[in-house]
């Protein structure tokens, strides 16, 4: 396939506005000006656009559910808050081909009629932030951004906004408190953000990748996108794969392929030769394939028919070598930690998880351990939380020990019992001081 | 008006309210920690899941408006069941269950959704050592507030006092994940003017007030609908006591006035209820204090007012509308006396209602508009000064509490001139230059209403019954209000309320019109005659709740 949302990636100075328009740049931007809103929102829904970020959500329905007569102001909010384990895209995208990031802002900006975006960026990123100031203030000088934009009467400003090293920011909601300037907190839904969004007004928020898909779905058609991938999942895909394979990275290929086509074409296999044991389709949060599902094909229906989800696109790769009881170990550290410790089942639940597999690690599992961690990951997920953050950390683990139980069980019949902590028996020293309350 | 049934209880509500709510209404109990309802909806405990007939999912109860058609399954559905017990077991995970030393036992909704639904075949799959917070099981973290974090639930019910009610957004969640905790910014101690209503809204022991903890458990506790004399907003309370000593006030929702939220400054005015400085009447003569009976008392001083030549009365705006009406009648009208109610400057309160609006004051007294609207004289300091300097052969003085000014040296002497009648229950120097000294009870003593400044006629109801008496608890518990086992600072004795006295002085004086039998005779009368109090009846002034009441409160707190 042709690149086309990595076309820059290895051309020299891609980053600068000259080069951008070298290759066709705001092109697309001028011609959604000349469009207007509703035709270009018609343009994305018939291009069958699926949301990049997780969930795949049509981009198209998404903006058309931002109220009509809205009186007041309304926003647009780039997810650049790339954090799922094994994802690193948006920042590809960012590195070679900032503007087209900042096309898509402005094209989907337009289309419902945002006159201010944000672009929400990981606190890490702090280079890739510097690459989109730079960009906006280029566009800016060329009139592709600020007031009346190229005589169209549109005003459009966009800020870089930085997080602070939450995961959970990458939650659109948590994204908006965090926007606010409040502590990360997903909200509860409904209203939904394109009702009440970003300081209580109507607000859309899209992923890096799906906006960067924008500029190209107006300017050669929703036709020719929906040309690539699979009918209802269209479009270039990028995924990247990491863990035990020869040549990790980002790739750019239509929705659909196999992830056998991923890992061993143009990843370059496994490892040393050695035999594929499982991978995430999807991030760490999507439930865990094994070697055996490696025919699946890498879109949104697919995964969801294989019982997973291809998530961000972040492909992690295990061989035979891996121990499947530490990638749950591992997998439940990260959620327990990124917990925002608003509700219940999460906050509870993933600590909970991390603790039991931890102690499996350390050679004390126990006979209930599997059933124990299948119970909490039940009831962490499927609608038992604010936000999706349950379900990240209970599908994968309760995928593992579903599909690895013999590991546990393995790991169990050989455990020893827990040492127990001796504790110190001090004789009474009386009232201790200061605590008279 | 969205019609749904509950658990087979078809209930009719008003649009928007949730499932919790209309529940409630169909007399369906869903349990739930962080919803409350006069703060915002967080669903973070998630307690409250039912199914819904038609949802695939389970929803919450505090966030899910009532739709008309609805199908709601509460104790009736397995999932959602299986989901509270789900959530218990989280929330229980890491809480200590030390539920035997926590002070919060017997009103915790922790605890009572473990006592009420947990299945006894069910048993916990934790086996993991505890989560805990060293240095945050005991912290003293404001004035009044105790905070243990071991106990918390994470509801942020307090967090969001502070934001939305007190305003002082004085509490925050620090840290993250499961080792987030309850904390005040950095250096500033938790001192907030409402601050003892977050230990009240924590629906477990994590919070608890300073001043309570282990002096009494919960259950032991009588509770008996009452108004905080701390000021003229008119805070509508519980007063909770036990055996004759009151251990502290709670709020009582009332919409209108405090919601439910009862400032500190009345809160713990609670304590001083139990001061009983003086036991018995007492008379003056000749240098020489004798303890006398109330018949002696009584007679003597209606001797006294026959033959006085000029009468003055300081009546207090802290006496409920029928003492003062009584005291109005009977001196004014009857014997002619001066009547005046001092208003002192107070500090300035305020209240949040629920809808949300500030409610002011700066008069201290919980009664001065209900003196106002009796036509009595209201006067300053410097009014009640002049007052005294008229001269008069006798003086009464109601309540010596009534202004600072009465204690002033200025004053005892002008008071020492004449024969002075006190009543009183503190000590204060007026009773020491008194010739009569009557002993009133506290307002846990008495019974009455006072006007709010907003205009509210409320009713404080008596707590503590005649000696004698015996009391059934919350628990059901007998227990003997027998005054020889009761506070530290001694029996009440024979202090007798205001109006009783008052009555009996009546009766003395013959003015059958004024020998009343209770308050609410009184009110009968004054609802006849007095304009300020036309189309009152004494049953629908409030006050009315159940004693056993520390159940109803518990959907607050």
């Amino acid at each position: 396939m042709e690149p086309v949302l990595l076309r820059a990636r290895g051309v020299p100075d891609s980053r600068s506005i000259a080069t951008y328009l070298a290759a066709g740049g705001y092109e697309g931007w001028k011609k959604a000006l000349g469009m207007g809103p509703d035709a270009v929102t018609k343009e994305v829904l018939d291009s069958e656009l699926r949301g990049r970020g997780g969930a795949g959500f049509p981009t198209g329905r998404k903006w058309s559910f931002v109220p009509k007569d809205h009186p007041g102001p309304r926003y647009l909010v780039c997810n650049a808050d790339e954090s799922e384990p094994g994802t690193f895209k948006d920042r590809e995208i960012i590195e070679y081909d900032p503007h087209q990031v900042v096309e898509g802002v402005a094209i989907a900006s337009f289309a419902i009629k945002a006159n201010t975006a944000y672009i929400y960026i990981r606190g890490e990123f702090a280079r890739w932030a510097k690459i989109l100031e730079d960009a906006i203030a280029e566009a800016r000088q060329r009139g592709f951004l600020g007031k009346n934009i190229m005589g169209s009467s549109f005003d459009l400003d966009i800020w870089v906004h930085r997080g602070a090293g939450a995961y959970i920011c990458g939650e659109e909601t948590a994204l908006l408190e965090s926007i606010e300037g409040k502590r990360g907190f997903p909200r509860l839904k409904p209203p939904f953000p394109a009702v009440v969004g970003v300081f209580g007004k109507p607000t859309v928020i899209n992923n890096v990748e799906t906006l960067a898909c924008v500029p190209h779905i107006i300017v050669r058609g929703a036709a020719w996108f929906s040309s690539i991938g699979r009918p209802k999942n269209t479009g270039p895909k990028l995924f990247c794969v990491s863990g035990h394979v020869n040549r990790p990275g980002v790739f750019e290929l239509p929705l659909g392929v196999t992830f056998r086509e991923i890992i061993e074409e143009h990843a370059g296999g496994v490892r040393g030769g050695r035999k594929l044991k499982a991978f995430f389709p999807g991030g760490s949060s999507a439930p865990i394939l094994t070697a055996d599902e490696v025919d699946t094909g890498a879109d949104f229906d697919a995964c969801a028919a294989a019982g997973t989800m291809l998530g961000s696109g972040g492909v992690i790769v295990f061989d035979d070598t891996v121990d499947m009881v530490e990638v749950a170990d591992n997998v439940a550290h990260f959620y327990a930690h990124e917990s925002c410790g608003q509700c219940t089942p999460c906050r509870e639940g993933s600590d909970w998880c991390m603790d039991i597999l931890d102690r499996i690690v350390a050679g004390h599992g126990r006979p209930a351990d599997p059933d124990t961690l299948l119970r909490i990951c039940r009831f962490s997920s499927a609608g038992m939380t604010i936000c999706p953050l349950g379900d990240a950390f209970a599908l994968p683990i309760s995928s593992i020990v579903n599909k690895y139980r013999s590991e546990f069980e393995r790991r169990i019949a050989a455990a020893t019992p827990l040492p127990q902590k001796k504790q110190p028996v001090l004789p009474w020293a009386g009232p201790r001081p200061g605590f008279g309350i | 008006m969205p019609k749904l049934t509950i658990d087979g209880h078809e209930v009719e509500v008003a649009a928007g309210t949730n499932l919790i709510e209309a529940a409630r209404a169909a007399g369906v109990a869903i349990p739930y920690f962080c919803y409350h309802p006069y703060l915002t909806v967080v669903g973070q405990c998630r307690i409250c899941m039912v199914e819904i007939a038609g949802q695939p999912r389970l929803a919450l109860g505090c966030a899910t408006p009532a739709a008309d058609g609805m199908v709601v399954k509460v104790e009736s559905s397995e999932r959602a069941r299986e989901a509270r017990e789900a959530v218990m077991e989280f929330l229980l995970a890491n809480h200590p269950l030390d539920c035997p030393v926590c002070d919060q036992a017997g009103e915790c909704l922790l605890q009572d959704h473990s006592m009420r639904e947990q299945n006894s075949a069910f048993s916990t799959h934790m086996t993991e050592t505890r989560r805990t917070f060293p240095g945050y099981e005991r912290r003293l973290i404001g004035p009044h507030v105790v905070q243990n974090q071991n106990r918390c639930i994470h509801c942020s019910r307090c967090i969001r006092f502070t934001r939305e009610i007190s305003g002082t957004a004085a509490l925050t969640y620090k840290s993250r994940g499961n080792s987030t905790f309850i904390d005040t910014f950095d250096g500033t101690a938790f001192d907030d003017p409402m601050s003892a209503c977050a230990a009240d809204v924590c629906p477990v022991g994590a919070l608890t007030v300073r001043e309570f903890r282990f002096r009494k458990r919960s259950w032991k506790l009588l509770s008996t609908p009452s108004v905080c004399p701390g000021c003229s907003i008119g805070c509508n309370i519980f007063i909770d006591h036990h055996e004759r000593v009151v251990y502290r006030f709670t709020p009582r929702e009332n919409p209108a006035i405090n919601a439910t939220w009862l400032c500190d400054h009345g809160r713990f005015l609670a304590e001083s209820l139990n001061e009983q400085a003086y036991l018995e009447p007492q008379h003056r003569t000749g240098g020489q204090t004798v303890r006398v009976g109330w018949g002696e008392a009584l007679a003597g001083i209606a001797a006294e007012l026959r033959d006085a030549a000029a009468l003055r009365v300081v009546a207090s705006a802290n006496l409920s509308n029928e003492e003062l009406f009584l005291a109005r009648e009977l001196f004014g009208r009857h014997l002619k006396g001066e009547i005046a109610v001092p208003v002192a400057p107070g500090e300035p309160r305020k209240m949040r209602n629920g809808k949300g609006d500030w409610l002011q004051a700066t008069d201290p007294h919980p009664n001065s508009a209900g003196a106002r609207r009796l036509g009595i004289n209201v006067v300053d300091g410097e009014g009640l000064s002049r007052f005294l300097y008229g001269g008069a052969g006798l003086t009464l003085i109601l309540d010596p509490g009534a202004h600072p000014f009465l204690a002033s040296p200025e004053a005892l002497q002008l008071l020492r001139v004449g024969t002075t009648v006190v009543w009183a229950r503190r000590e204060h120097a007026a009773a020491h230059a008194a010739t009569w000294l009557l002993p009133t009870p506290s307002l846990a003593g008495n019974e009455g209403t006072f006007t709010s400044s907003a205009g509210a006629v409320q009713r404080f109801v008596q707590a503590f019954t005649a000696p004698g008496t015996v009391h059934r608890t919350a628990t059901g518990a007998m227990s003997p209000s027998c005054p020889t086992i009761a506070s530290p600072w001694g029996p009440p004795g024979e202090a007798r309320p205001l109006w009783l006295t008052l009555t009996a002085l009546a009766h003395e004086l013959g003015v059958p019109a004024l020998d009343f039998a209770s308050p609410a005779d009184v009110f009968a009368v004054m609802a006849r005659n007095d304009k300020a109090f036309a189309g009152l009846a004494w049953e629908t002034l409030g006050g009315l709740q159940q004693h056993e009441s520390f159940r109803e409160r518990q959907h607050v707190g």
